[in-house]
């Protein structure tokens, strides 16, 4: 009987526009969404290799100048011996510390057009090396962009709805009902028919779509974990819309006509996705207030001023900014600059740490907030989640901050011993490089995972509410 | 007639029980939003003036040094928060807080406050111009969607056209019943607007701008009446309330959440910004350009020779050391000018297409314009960063003419707090409110030229609209 309803709905909704409008719409967008995101996929990896290009030709000039001063009377300032640890570790030989996007990124711009994807990590403090930021038009970063999850997360559910408002309200309103149940069918296979065809046709399109478009514009389905994050990709929006189509049988079981069918649905949509989200924000950042960073610049500032305090460090950054007026051995006296300023930058680290934790707690605060609000939003569960599968989210941006801190530690660990050594480098092999480890993608999908159950629970609830009330659904 | 069908629409749209709903939904998110638009400005204003106190304090302090070190020391500039933000924060949140002011360079803004929020912030942040923008043209929508196609299902269209009541007179009425609804829904959030504004100024309302105010306000009411004559102009024009509200609903969501994004492809698309890498690499190749900077500074030299009428620079009266520092500044000075310049102009041309992106959404208009009235757009951040700049540029000026007045061969030299007192305190003016509606020309003309085609629509329309 089933399949007898399905091979009826099938012929019934491909004779009507709407099927094919909804069918264009949805894969204009998602062919848009995805070639989009993989513009800027594109351009991040073309500035990762220019960064790399830039580290290797300041490396390839530092091997040359060493290989230089090998001659016998060459001479050099000691501010820019490509020999000194300090030079090398501070000004001369920085290297970057990428985060390379993730084999699913086109899908989801996420955050990643605003946190940085790349530092310059030398000896300086934490705060100067974590400060960089990529060039953006603050009024892109504002609207924001064009996107898969965008068409996911909004579009997808107004599809769903404009297919599903008026399944039972339209047969009603033309007198098919009664005669359709007059055979022996319940209204609850009927509806089952239904809404199974249109969930197959549409998390079929989206499916088709997307990989279709994923493909086209040629991400690497054999990276390791693509091809499980794609898997969670598809069942995360199987369940999104899940969640949609219950709400649809819900409010179709009220038995309403059309137009406040459409209008029930739109406001569900517009209070879950549009409203929730913004409100939710407003409570997070009113309850824990961010403070503007420019205290922590003052902070640092004064930590600076403090730790410079006395007659040899400021000696020293005179010298530092004047190695012209240095007089005696400027070689002796840069070599003493050079401990002291390890001791000063480790001095400002230690006094700004405290004020840095104020902020990154207070976001923690916000995010715990937003994390236990999320439950009611299911705009906001499903942008975590594909950020998460995407690699655009704020978990695996703070754990690449992670390993940029353990890599800054590295690097100091490597220089700082050589400065108080006052050893010299002439192998350029052995400094330090960033190599980042993807988080695994078990981490990844256990976060999904709670997405996933908030998404399916309150579908399951709300269709089950729906179905229930189908029973005494009034016919006539 | 006009006033009785108005006083007719309003009644019935407050017996309504859905209307208020939405009615209370809107005002209680629009005063929502104000309190807290209030209260994060006045509390990053706070922040702002006190670092901007302390910074000046550090930069006073100084103990004796030489004046090109306190150059390198530098002070901070903070940009001082404007008191619509409260309404509009615009670009705040995407646009770094600080630069520090230095010796040789010019620097960016640094931290984003963005970068400090959750994901969410990305789903827009719930301020008054989010509502203003965004929930009251629903609000407008689902008041007027089944204005006339409502009637006409109902079988009262037939009725009242019978009576003789003209249909221009009776969409002029409808017309004017939705704006004294919204009227009466939004004025506690514009009475507590006011208050706040009149609060948070120092020294009272007056002194807070008040053109900017109102204008903002005129802004939104044409945006207003714009939306209330496309929904009454649609549900002349259709068969049913459902097309009606399809079509509307659709204008909606493409006009306040895909125009903004589209348009930001389209900008980014027509006018490509280089990453922050290249940038520096093509500003690096002109600052480290030793031959522009050599031929610079033989042409100094032999204007200073010439002008103290002595022929090598030992024999000068000043230290030339601060003469050929300057002269390294106004090198830097034009390489910063000429790349800044061009990746802000870059901007500048991506913020265009925004504009221009009205003639389909008009919400990117108004977007515009409440940015460019509550002082959080892009133009005035620009107009801040060359006000901090040149503010640099004086310093540097200072500090090296006192080298050049004061430096003794062959010793050291070191300046005292007079020099550092000597440089006034970063002292920033906000743009007057006619140079910002010269920024937006473009958005003005596309609001009035909507309003207009929008209000022409609806009469049209109703002119034509049919019983049945």
């Amino acid at each position: 009987m089933l399949r007898r309803i399905v091979q009826h709905e099938w012929k019934a909704l491909t004779a009507d526009a709407t099927l094919w409008v909804v069918a264009a719409v949805f894969g204009v967008a998602i062919g848009y969404g995805v070639w989009n995101g993989s513009r800027w996929v594109a351009f991040q990896h073309d500035t990762m290799a220019s960064a790399r290009a830039e580290e290797l030709t300041r490396y390839d000039s530092l091997t040359t100048q060493v290989a230089a001063l090998q001659q016998p009377d060459a001479k050099v300032s000691p501010f820019a011996d490509p020999r000194s640890p300090s030079n090398v570790g501070g000004r001369l030989g920085p290297r970057y510390a990428m985060l390379p996007p993730g084999p699913l990124a086109p899908l989801a711009i996420g955050q990643s057009d605003l946190l940085p994807y790349y530092f310059k990590v030398s000896t300086d403090a934490r705060e100067n090396i974590v400060a960089a930021t990529e060039i953006e038009n603050p009024n892109r970063l504002l609207a924001g962009r064009f996107d898969l999850a965008f068409v996911i997360i909004f579009l997808y559910p107004l599809l769903i709805l404009a297919l599903t408002y008026n399944m039972l309200s339209s047969e009603q309103e033309q007198g098919t009902l009664v005669l359709a149940l007059s055979q022996p069918v319940s209204l609850g296979t009927l509806v089952s028919g239904k809404v199974l065809l249109r969930a197959l046709i549409l998390v079929g399109l989206v499916v088709a779509f997307s990989v279709a478009a994923l493909i086209v514009s040629g991400a690497d389905l054999g990276a390791p974990g693509a091809v499980t994050r794609l898997a969670l990709w598809l069942t995360v929006v199987a369940a999104y819309g899940a969640f949609w189509f219950g709400l649809a049988v819900a409010v179709a079981s009220l038995g309403r006509n059309s137009t406040t069918n459409a209008t029930l649905l739109a406001s569900g949509w517009l209070v879950l996705i549009v409203m929730t989200p913004s409100l939710f924000n407003m409570a997070a950042t009113s309850l824990y207030p961010v403070p503007s960073r420019v205290e922590m610049v003052q902070a640092m500032r004064e930590a600076q001023d403090e730790a410079n305090k006395g007659g040899s460090q400021a000696l020293a950054r005179f010298y530092e900014d004047h190695p012209e007026l240095a007089t005696g051995d400027p070689a002796q006296a840069m070599n003493d600059f050079n401990v002291v300023r390890v001791a000063v930058n480790d001095d400002v680290e230690r006094r700004v740490r405290p004020v840095v934790s104020r902020y990154e707690e207070q976001v923690a605060k916000q995010q715990r907030a937003i994390d236990s609000l999320r439950f009611l939003s299911p705009a906001i569960l499903m942008q975590a989640a594909l950020n998460d599968i995407a690699g655009t989210g704020t978990d695996r941006h703070r754990d690449y901050l992670a390993q940029v801190d353990t890599f800054h530690g590295a690097w100091r660990d490597y220089f700082v011993p050589k400065i108080f050594a006052k050893a010299q480098i002439t192998d350029f092999d052995q400094v330090p490089r960033f190599s980042y480890s993807e988080e695994p993608t078990a981490v990844v999908s256990q976060r999904v995972g709670v997405a996933l159950l908030g998404l399916l629970l309150p579908a399951a609830v709300i269709g089950m509410l729906g179905w229930r009330r189908l029973r005494r659904f009034a016919v006539v | 007639m006009i006033s009785r069908i108005a006083r007719k629409e309003l009644t019935e749209m407050f017996r309504d029980g859905r209307f208020r709903l939405l009615a209370g939904m809107v005002l209680a998110i629009s005063l929502l939003s104000l309190a807290a638009g209030w209260k994060n400005y006045s509390a990053l204003s706070q922040q702002h003036a006190t670092a901007q106190v302390a910074t000046r304090s550090q930069w006073l302090a100084q103990d004796k040094k030489n004046p090109h070190s306190a150059a390198h020391y530098g002070v901070y500039a903070f940009k001082p928060k404007s008191q619509l933000a409260m309404v509009d924060t615009g670009v705040d949140p995407y646009v770094g807080v600080a630069v520090w002011l230095e010796a040789h360079k010019q620097n960016d803004f640094k931290f984003r406050p963005a970068q400090d929020r959750t994901a969410v912030q990305r789903f827009g942040e719930m301020t008054g111009a989010e509502v203003l923008q965004v929930f009251l043209p629903l609000f407008i929508v689902l008041m007027t969607f089944s204005a006339f196609t409502g009637e006409r299902e109902q079988g009262t269209l037939r009725q009242v056209l019978s009576l003789g009541v003209s249909r221009r007179d009776l969409a002029l009425g409808k017309a004017l019943g939705v704006t004294a609804a919204l009227g009466l829904v939004l004025l506690p959030a514009t009475v507590f607007a006011v208050l706040a504004l009149a609060w948070s100024a120092e020294g009272g309302l007056v002194s807070s701008d008040p053109a900017r105010a109102v204008l903002l306000a005129l802004v939104y009411l044409a945006y207003f009446a714009l939306l209330i004559a496309l929904s009454l102009a649609v549900s002349a024009r259709v068969r049913s309330s459902r097309v009606a509200l399809v079509a509307l609903l659709t204008f909606w969501f493409a006009n306040s959440l895909v125009a903004g994004r589209a348009a930001s492809d389209l900008a980014g698309w027509l006018y490509p910004t280089p990453s922050a890498i290249e940038f520096q690499k093509a500003m690096d190749a002109d600052l480290n350009n030793e031959n522009d900077m050599k031929i610079r500074l033989d042409k100094r030299r032999a204007e200073v020779l010439k002008q103290y009428q002595v022929d090598n620079v030992d024999a000068l009266p000043i230290a030339f050391s601060g003469v050929s520092m300057q002269e390294g500044e106004e090198h830097g000075n034009e390489v910063f000018d000429k790349h800044y310049g061009q990746l802000f102009d870059r901007y500048e041309q991506q913020n265009r297409v925004y504009q221009i992106g009205g003639v389909l959404a008009p919400m990117l208009s108004v977007r515009a314009l409440s940015m460019g009235l509550s002082g959080t757009d892009f133009a005035q951040h620009r107009h801040f960063a060359v006000a901090a700049e040149d503010y640099r540029r004086g310093i540097q000026r200072s500090m090296n003419g006192d080298i050049a007045a004061n430096q003794k061969k062959g010793q050291v030299y070191l300046a005292d707090q007079s020099l550092w007192a000597s440089v006034p305190d970063l002292d920033y003016a906000a743009p007057s409110t006619s140079w910002v509606l010269g920024n937006y020309l473009a958005s003005l003309l596309v609001l009035a030229l909507w309003t207009c085609a929008a209000m022409g629509f609806m009469v049209r329309s109703a002119s034509t609209l049919r019983a049945d």
